[in-house]
Formats: structure tokens, sequence, C-alpha cells
């Protein structure tokens, strides 16, 4: 098995809504790969799907090998997930929920727990009802990682916490990471975060991927190109579609070209013949920015279902 | 604790930065030859960087000659980090190469752009050589 998750045509709806369409995607075994998207794109219903919290309707899923819609309690027991639509129950402590669920791991790394509990400054007798936001999604995160899972799969793990939480949830995270074929799949709109810690990258607009690839090629791919025009010269009326966002003012034109590399450089000097180019990289937040605008439903013409 | 300074910025590959930094450190003497360098755990979990990248940052300190694997240690700055072994030299050749195209031309054309004189270039390039000594 070289995929931890691996989708065909994944098809989700609620109701008429298609919130989930065709989605085929693969995350490689040992891999931190982040599924983004504005909000709406299908994000949370594409991780329930791939739970077994709801049904696709058309399409499969398949998760650490097993059928998305079979994954019994044994499979389970080797996935953690980490969603804000999760309950806890909110009468017991601390203390309460780890020994509740402990039973259920045959995998429960009990000197693990007692660390991120000390890491996350958890007090095993606070009861659930009485802790902020920020806390419950780290016993919440302290809950999934105990048991040394295979497969981590995090909704929105950093949403609203302060720097500090996220930087201790994301060691907590990464303590995981010196097991062999260890995978984590989280979707997150912190951007600065992502960039550094995945290194595959799913992009989903309107419920369709748009972009599966290694961070690094992404990223090496984006350039935000600045061009100040020669006096006299116009503006190519035809353009190369790996141009996004074109835009003049004035003598500057401004583009994000998603294709760099030799040939894209030479069609930029073909286009502004004796103009001052310069290209930048761009961050991963640069790029999700590119991404959005440039795939959204009503940029791309005939799209309709 | 990491033993030398970095504050990651978006936008620039993880790796160089990182690789830069330590560089850096080595050159000025925030890490001397013979101490020891963090783990791969602890590079990613101390950036917060993914496992693989904090494995390639090692790699390729290890081909540059700035790291070596100290048996039953794990990884130490070397003692020589300009001589190495022979890769690394050929690697110290070609980056004697590149150094005038990639780095003094665009400070040379910026020292222009600004209408500095040589000498001003000079004083500014002699001023950082002492920085760096002077932060050890």
């Amino acid at each position: 098995m070289d995929y931890a998750i691996e989708t065909e045509a994944l098809t989700c709806r609620y109701g008429r809504k298609c919130a989930v369409d065709q989605l085929t995607m693969h995350v490689p075994v040992g891999s931190i790969y982040a599924l983004l998207g504005p909000n709406g794109a299908g994000k949370t219903t594409t991780l329930k799907t791939l739970m077994n919290l709801r049904p696709p309707a058309i399409g499969t899923a398949r998760v650490l090998g097993v059928d998305s819609r079979s994954l019994g309690p044994a499979d389970l027991a080797r996935i953690g997930y980490v969603s804000e639509n999760q309950r806890i129950p909110s009468n017991l402590t601390i203390g309460e929920v780890e020994a509740f669920c402990r039973p259920w791991y045959p995998t429960w790394d009990a000197a693990l727990a007692t660390e991120l509990r000390d890491r996350f400054g958890l007090d095993p007798r606070a009861r659930i009802k009485a802790l902020s936001r920020g806390t419950r999604l780290k016993v919440q995160c302290l809950l999934a990682l105990a048991p040394r899972p295979r497969l981590l799969i995090l909704d929105e793990p950093f949403s609203g916490l302060d720097p500090v939480v996220r930087d201790d949830l994301t060691t907590g995270v990464l303590s995981l990471a010196d097991r062999d074929g260890w995978s984590v799949l989280l979707t997150s709109h912190e951007m600065d975060d992502v960039e550094r810690l995945a290194d595959h990258v799913g992009f989903l607009n309107d419920g369709r991927l748009v972009v599966e690839e290694p961070m690094a090629a992404l990223l090496g791919r984006f350039r935000r190109v600045e061009v100040a025009l020669a006096d006299g010269a116009a503006v190519p009326a035809q353009r190369p579609s790996s141009w996004l966002g074109f835009a003049v003012e004035g003598r500057a034109v401004r583009y994000v070209e998603s294709q760099a590399g030799p040939a894209a450089e030479a069609a930029w000097h073909a286009a502004f013949p004796g103009a001052t180019i310069e290209a930048s990289r761009m961050s991963l937040r640069e790029v999700f920015v590119a991404l959005t605008r440039s795939t959204a439903p009503a940029a791309v013409p005939g799209r309709s279902r | 604790m990491l033993p030398f300074s970095i504050a990651l910025r978006p936008g620039e590959p993880v790796v160089d930065q990182v690789v830069y930094a330590v560089t850096r450190a080595v050159v000025s003497g925030q890490l001397r030859s013979g101490d020891r360098f963090p783990s791969v755990r602890t590079l990613s979990q101390e950036l917060k960087v993914n496992p693989n990248t904090a494995q390639r940052i090692v790699a390729l300190l290890v081909e540059a000659g700035l790291l070596a694997v100290e048996p039953g240690i794990g990884t130490v700055v070397t003692k020589h980090p300009q001589a190495g072994g022979s890769s690394a030299a050929a690697s110290r050749r070609a980056d004697l190469a590149a150094l005038p195209d990639r780095l003094a031309e665009p400070l040379v054309v910026e020292a222009r752009r600004l209408g500095l004189g040589l000498a001003d270039l000079v004083d500014i390039v002699r001023a950082r050589w002492k920085a760096l000594d002077t932060s050890r």
C-alpha cells in the first residue's frame, strides 16, 4: 500500500447540492498532506466521508487500504481524528475522558499521554465543560495522538487558536513522526504553518480538486511577476493561460505565473520587449489567493452541473 | 532550543533558509567544530517543519561538509568546514565559481543603482565581515 488515503471520483451531496465533486486524491504514506481551499470548498465533507461519518453518493475512498464504508472499530483504532464537530462528554473531567477512551485502543501509549498532558498544560481534574475552545482542542489532540495512530486526520486543528497553542499542537503532532509509515491529512487556513508542515498539497475549490502535488513543486512553479513597460509599449491582447490575475496600472503590469521555468521566462520577455521584468517567489498564502481567485466557479466559463 | 539563530519567513524554501542559518552560525563561530547538531526529530519539532524537510536539511549540510555523522554520537559540526572530503572540496570549488555571478553581481548592481562608489561598497562589506566576527 503506497497511499494512506486514496479516493476515486468521490462525490458527496447534501440534497441537490454537490459538496464534493468527483474527487480523486492520493495521500502518500509518510506524508503530511494539506487539503486546502476556501470556505465551503468541501474539505470538511471530504474528511467526514473518509471517516465514514457520512456515505459517499458516488465513488469510493480507501483509508489505510480499507473501503471507507467498511471501516470498523479495529480500523478506526489506527486513525486519529480531530474535528470541532466532535463532541466530548462535557460533564466528565479530562482524566475521566482519557480513562474512557483508553480501553478502545490496543496501542494506547500511557507515557505519551502523560508527556502530551504536561506539554499541553492540561489538568486531569478539570471538567470538559469548563474548558476554553483551545484547551478543548488540546484534549482532542491528546486523545487522537496517545494511541500512536498510523493516520491522523485533522480538520482545522489550528483555527482561532493563539500562536502558543498552535505551536504546542504542532509539536505534539510532530512528536509522532519518527514512526515509519505514519501519515497526516489536515485542513487549515493557517497558511504559514501549513507551508512549513505539509509536504503535499491538495487544493479544493467548489468541490473539485484543482491541484494536487508536492509542496516544493507547487511553490516552485508560482512567481509574482512585475513588469515595467518600455516607453510606448502595448500590453499583448493574447496571453498564456498560465498567467493569473493579470492587471495593468499605467506602465506597471502585474500577474502571477503559474508555470515558472525557462520557457515561461522566455514568454515574458517575448510578450514585453524592452521591459524591466522582476519575478519573485510566493508564499503559500499568496499561492492560495491566486488559486482561489483563478479557479472560482465564476472564473471558469462553461462550468455547470 | 536550537544551537543556531533562525526566524523562518514564508515564501522562501525552508531548506535554503535553514542551511543558510547553519552556515552563518558555523562561519560566525556560534556553532563550533565538535558541537552536537540537533537530531532530525528535534529539528522538525523546534522549527515546526515537516520531518522529511528536516531530514533533507541534515543531508545537505553533511554533503556540504559542515556536519558529519559520528557513529554512536549523532550529527556533529565538522572540524574543518573548508576542507572536508573530496566531494566537499568539489562543491566548494563550484560555490567559489558561482560567487561572482550569484552574490557579488547583485551587490554591485544594487550599489550602482544607489549611486555608491566602490570604496563605499567595500566599507559596507568590511563592516559586515567584522560584525560576523563580533557576534561570536
